[in-house]
């Protein structure tokens, strides 16, 4: 900070650089140890297709007889896969790295670093999302067409949904993070994260959208930071907000999007003292 | 035969109280498929909130479809999890130990873990079985409770035959991961809803090819007399064994191109 001051600008100005070409040097590494290793990223994709496609048939067959709150079956493909796309973000590898190496304290290392622990998580973070947009991307493409077709975007709401969509990430990222400090208390990371993935996705609406639950589970899925994991983009994308309304959603995930990550740089503090690193 | 349950008991025996060290973990796993499972159940009730039936399904009776997946995947979890570590043991070349010992290397297999999400999965599958049982609109005759008994007691084979069967990929794949598997486990997540909802496509898979729909749907169907055919579900004990018999023989198959890690 010293030399901030005393140095007139071009100090932080250099540093700032180097630190944005060591996180995107994190980036590019995430993204390509993603690539290098699709098999098995593939078939964890195959299998949240798999959900998905279950999702449509199922819902198909709900709404064969109309309009059911206010979604008729095209709306509601187009809703069930703009969440499919936004839950296919931040599902793998940050927090299945980040608890292997906290179970193991491979962690410790991560501690001496020259860099911010957090930013590098989401950088990385940033990298996968490269490829799991990609990929989620293709994939509902397909179910799109093999489910004859979906609408294209509200018009209406068009610039929200894209500042919706652009939240999504860090959202996901947020609670990803949480969740997976919180092994330093656990020491268990199973658990933890499928606890987590059946709350994230019944909650932020990514199977049945929130109108279908009763009032007061729709507000407080309104008000946790759930909703903007899928509902709020998805929703956005079919014209389902409109108004104020819109903009308190997105309002909400922008909100929750730094609240969570201050919460994890707070968690983070808190955890690194309390670590064990077993001798070896 | 004899001799093999009572191994195969004290092998669970063994990694029971091995589980059951890490007192924690077990919890956690538990609290974690209750939340899991009641997610699924919330889902259903949420739908089912909004229209009387899909297909002519009410929501008791997808609700027993839904229970039976849970309890099977406890029941496996519990039972036959070591399904799950063939994987792992075949690339490491862990086979060779269960070679050497004078017992059945599949039931070894089978025998070499403890799933501790099993018991959340009882638990909640338990609970939403009865539930069911108590609200669908059936007449519980003799007849009825004695083919409920039959077919209900054979759909966890099947899931676990099928274990065997997909899990049996580890000897061609030789990956220390179990994806392959995993993604016919999500397959067989389709099974969770009245099969009818598929295209002909998908419905010839689940009832076929990998025949998932016979831990769950075809046995309700028999039991609630619903769906098209309801006599296919009275199939239920012949799907087991078949199940059963073709995870045996690609464990036999795989076991003959084994050949241990060299280390």
């Amino acid at each position: 900070m010293t030399t901030a001051v005393t140095a007139t600008g071009a100090v932080p100005l250099g540093r700032l650089r180097r630190e944005a070409r060591t996180y995107r040097a994190l980036g590019r590494a995430a993204f390509r140890s993603l690539v290098a290793y699709q098999t098995s990223f593939l078939f964890g994709l195959l299998a949240t297709t798999l959900a998905a496609v279950a999702m449509l048939y199922l819902w198909r067959s709900v709404l064969a007889a109309g309009t059911v709150n206010g979604f008729d079956w095209p709306t509601m493909k187009a809703y069930l896969l703009v969440a499919f796309v936004a839950g296919s973000l931040v599902s793998s590898y940050v927090d299945y790295r980040m608890a292997g190496r906290i179970q193991q304290g491979d962690v410790a290392m991560d501690l001496v670093r020259p860099v911010d622990y957090q930013r590098s998580r989401f950088a990385e973070a940033l990298g996968f999302g490269g490829y799991e947009l990609g990929t989620g991307l293709v994939v509902a493409a397909a179910a799109a067409a093999v489910f004859g077709g979906v609408p294209a975007p509200a018009r209406s709401s068009l610039g929200l949904f894209v500042v919706s969509a652009a939240l999504v990430l860090p959202l996901r990222f947020g609670i990803v993070y949480v969740s997976a400090l919180v092994v330093f208390w656990t020491r268990n990371y199973v658990g933890v994260q499928s606890a987590r993935i059946a709350l994230v996705t019944l909650f932020s609406g990514g199977l049945v959208p929130l109108a279908f639950f009763p009032g007061w589970l729709q507000g407080l899925a309104a008000a946790l930071p759930f909703a903007g994991m899928a509902s709020t983009p998805a929703l956005l994308y079919v014209g389902g907000l409109a108004g104020a309304a819109a903009w308190r959603a997105v309002a909400v995930q922008a909100a929750w999007t730094v609240g969570l990550w201050w919460l994890g740089r707070a968690m983070w503090r808190g955890a690194s003292r309390q670590l064990t690193v077993h001798g070896g | 035969m004899r001799r093999n349950l009572f191994l195969y008991r004290r092998c669970l025996g063994a990694q029971l109280r091995a589980t059951l060290e890490y007192e924690g973990d077990f919890w956690i796993m538990s609290v974690a498929a209750l939340v899991t499972q009641g997610m699924g159940f919330v889902f259903l009730w949420a739908i089912f909130r909004a229209i009387p039936q899909i297909n002519g399904w009410r929501f008791w009776d997808v609700v027993l479809i839904y229970s039976l997946v849970a309890l099977t995947e406890g029941i496996a979890v519990l039972l036959a999890q070591g399904a799950w570590s063939m994987a792992v043991t075949v690339n490491l070349g862990g086979l060779d130990t269960v070679l050497v010992r004078p017992f059945s290397p599949l039931l070894q297999v089978l025998s070499s873990q403890i799933g501790m999400n099993g018991l959340g999965n009882l638990v909640l599958g338990g609970s939403l079985f009865v539930a069911a049982l108590v609200h669908v609109d059936a007449t519980w005759t003799p007849v009825r409770i004695a083919t409920a008994a039959l077919v209900f007691a054979c759909a966890p084979l099947v899931k676990i035959g099928l274990n065997i069967l997909t899990n049996c990929s580890a000897f061609w794949l030789k990956t220390p991961w179990s994806m392959f598997p995993f993604a016919f486990h999500t397959l067989g997540e389709l099974a969770r809803y009245p099969i009818s909802i598929y295209g002909i496509g998908v419905r010839l898979v689940l009832s076929l090819v990998l025949p998932y729909a016979f831990m769950s749907y075809f046995p309700a169907t028999a039991v609630l007399s619903l769906g098209d055919a309801p006599w296919l579900g009275l199939l239920t004990p012949v799907a087991a064994v078949w199940c059963l018999l073709l995870g045996r023989w690609a464990f036999h198959r795989g076991l003959s191109r084994y050949e241990s890690s060299g280390s």
